[in-house]
């Protein structure tokens, strides 16, 4: 595992996607017009017979792509997040879930990493794919769970839902970091606090551990990419462990990770306090990166002050260290 | 089935028995074209046809709408003879465009036919599909529209009016007839008709129940409820219509 800042990799999934349709004839792509956004211009401009941009018209898009499921094509459709859960629930839930159908579904830009306000940040998609039978979900940190999470959805047996972050996407783990779509991953143990993360709050969770572990906390990281079906045993027996469970999440603490890891452990019949990050129930609003995570309580700096007041009240909590992200690395806020 | 259970879809089989009899009977190609059943309530007349042409066993009539029967009153993944249906309404088209450019793809020659009902052209996803087809002259494809006027509230004209339909059709690209949807040389006529390398919609004029002098005009056209007494009526006239 590498340290912050860290390398960025561009369109790992475009890339992985173009490598994928090369390999099988019976991959097709569809967009709604956020072609170079979702990185499938790497596909239009290749594989050119491979890809149909549907226009603003998600709804259209799923329910096409059901039928090209069914006539025996692996149909990957390309949006942002908000948009392509939103706006096509019923359409996802009866055309793609229900037949559970070869459709793999790519959601940019999660959460409030997008700047342009409620409108444009899916602060829900977990929970919408979550409540779906037959729908898998993945909520992607780091360049190589992406490479790998483009194969594994297209080997799995109906709709996969993959969140991806837009644009430079960051290289945490090493080259022997094996994605293989069920597991969570212990990266590191200590008695005190498990945090368990997903997505885009993997980099900062791993810098908030850093940070307790310092302070003199044992800290236990868990990486979930899988949100569903969610390896409850891994994050159980990591979580019976320690005193405090805390999931993060670039999501809305209601029916995302935090929500899955809730049931998982009262469903273990283990007791442990549980603290989610996230948005708390709230709608967000436009801003970059830092504002918005500092904002809405998800930064390194708002983990370490969860761990802190839960399990040394009273005393001063530890800083984290500000992170310089040079231009070409990437850093959590 | 109807009269069976005394309940049903009875209405829709009265405006697009012509339709399906006329496709199933002249064009469709079991186990080669694909069929698209977006109204999933219009399964009753799917049945009918299926029973007629001895692709289900009649037995399975007699269940219709039961507890656990095959033949669900909506039809679902389990239905047989359909390709896709869809019970929310609005989402056949689009499934149906899928088939299309599968076939496409493959250069198999399969049609997709998509049997539309006009109540559910309220729906904006038949627009954004009837759009992307004509853009992509998608040739393998053929919608029939059941146009009976008819939705749950009452004639589609006095809820949220679709019409001009064949207009609405025309404008968005597609070869468009309009015909008199009980007319089965007309519908024949309609799917007969030489292709022009675009997506074809034949828009079926049809009346939902009042063929049936039998039924009270207070009927549910939606979802008609029968008793004993209204059926033997009912069949008297029907079987009085078709000797």
């Amino acid at each position: 595992m590498r340290k912050p800042p860290y390398e960025i990799a561009l369109k790992p999934y475009g890339k992985a996607l173009l490598e994928l349709a090369a390999r099988r004839p019976d991959v097709f792509c569809l967009g709604a017009d956020l072609t170079r956004q979702t990185e499938t211009d790497l596909i239009r401009e290749q594989m050119p017979e491979r890809f149909i941009n549907v226009g603003m018209a998600e709804a259209n898009m799923i329910g096409i792509a059901g039928g090209m499921a069914r006539a025996g094509h692996t149909v990957f459709v390309n949006s942002f997040g908000v948009f392509c859960t939103r706006r096509c629930y019923d359409q996802i839930a009866m055309a793609l879930a229900y037949p559970k159908l070869n459709v793999k579904i790519a959601g940019f830009m999660p959460g409030v990493s997008s700047p342009g306000g409620p409108s444009h940040q899916a602060i829900d998609d977990l929970a919408l794919m979550r409540a779906l039978p037959n729908m898998t979900v993945f909520d992607l940190s780091d360049a190589a769970e992406i490479t790998q999470a483009v194969q594994v959805a297209a080997d799995i047996p109906g709709p996969v839902y993959l969140r991806l972050k837009r644009g430079e996407i960051p290289v945490i783990f090493g080259e022997g970091h094996v994605f293989d779509g069920r597991r969570a991953h212990v990266l590191s143990r200590g008695a005190d606090v498990c945090l368990i993360a997903s997505g885009m709050m993997v980099p900062a969770t791993l810098a908030a551990a850093e940070v307790l572990e310092a302070a003199g906390l044992g800290v236990t990281v868990v990486n979930s990419p899988v949100v569903k079906p969610l390896d409850a045993p891994s994050i159980v027996e990591a979580a019976a462990a320690t005193r405090l469970v805390i999931t993060a999440e670039n999501h809305s603490v209601v029916g995302g990770l935090g929500s899955a890891v809730a049931e998982a452990m009262a469903e273990a019949g283990l007791g442990r306090r549980l603290l989610r990050i996230g948005l708390q129930d709230t709608f967000a609003e436009s801003g970059s990166r830092e504002f918005l995570f500092d904002k809405y309580g998800l930064s390194v700096q708002a983990i370490v002050n969860a761990a802190w007041q839960a399990l040394r009240p009273g005393t001063e909590v530890p800083q984290a260290p500000q992170q310089q992200a040079e231009p070409g690395t990437y850093a959590p806020v | 089935m109807v009269s069976i259970q005394g309940f049903g879809y009875f209405g829709q089989a009265l405006s697009a028995a012509e339709i399906f009899a006329v496709l199933y009977g002249s064009f469709f190609k079991p186990g080669h074209d694909r069929f698209v059943l977006s109204p999933g309530h219009y399964a009753v007349v799917l049945f009918a046809v299926a029973a007629e042409l001895g692709l289900i066993e009649r037995k399975h009539l007699a269940s219709y709408g039961l507890d656990g029967a095959l033949l669900e009153a909506i039809s679902t993944e389990r239905t047989p003879m359909v390709d896709l249906t869809c019970g929310s309404l609005g989402q056949g088209l689009s499934g149906a465009i899928g088939f299309a450019l599968a076939s496409r793809l493959a250069s198999d020659g399969r049609h997709t036919y998509a049997f539309l009902s006009d109540g559910e052209m309220e729906e904006g996803q038949v627009w954004e599909a009837a759009m992307f087809a004509a853009h992509h002259r998608l040739e393998g494809l053929t919608v029939l529209i059941d146009a009976n006027d008819s939705q749950v509230d009452g004639p589609v004209t006095e809820q949220t009016t679709i019409e001009p339909l064949a207009d609405k059709w025309r404008a968005f690209g597609w070869e468009t007839f309009d015909v008199d949807g009980h007319d089965v040389q007309a519908l024949h006529a309609a799917l007969q008709s030489p292709r022009q390398g675009r997506p074809r919609v034949v828009i079926a004029r049809t009346e939902i129940l009042s063929r049936i002098r039998a039924l009270p005009a207070s009927t549910d056209a939606h979802f008609v409820k029968l008793d004993p007494q209204l059926t033997a009526a009912i069949e008297a006239e029907l079987e009085a219509q078709l000797a």
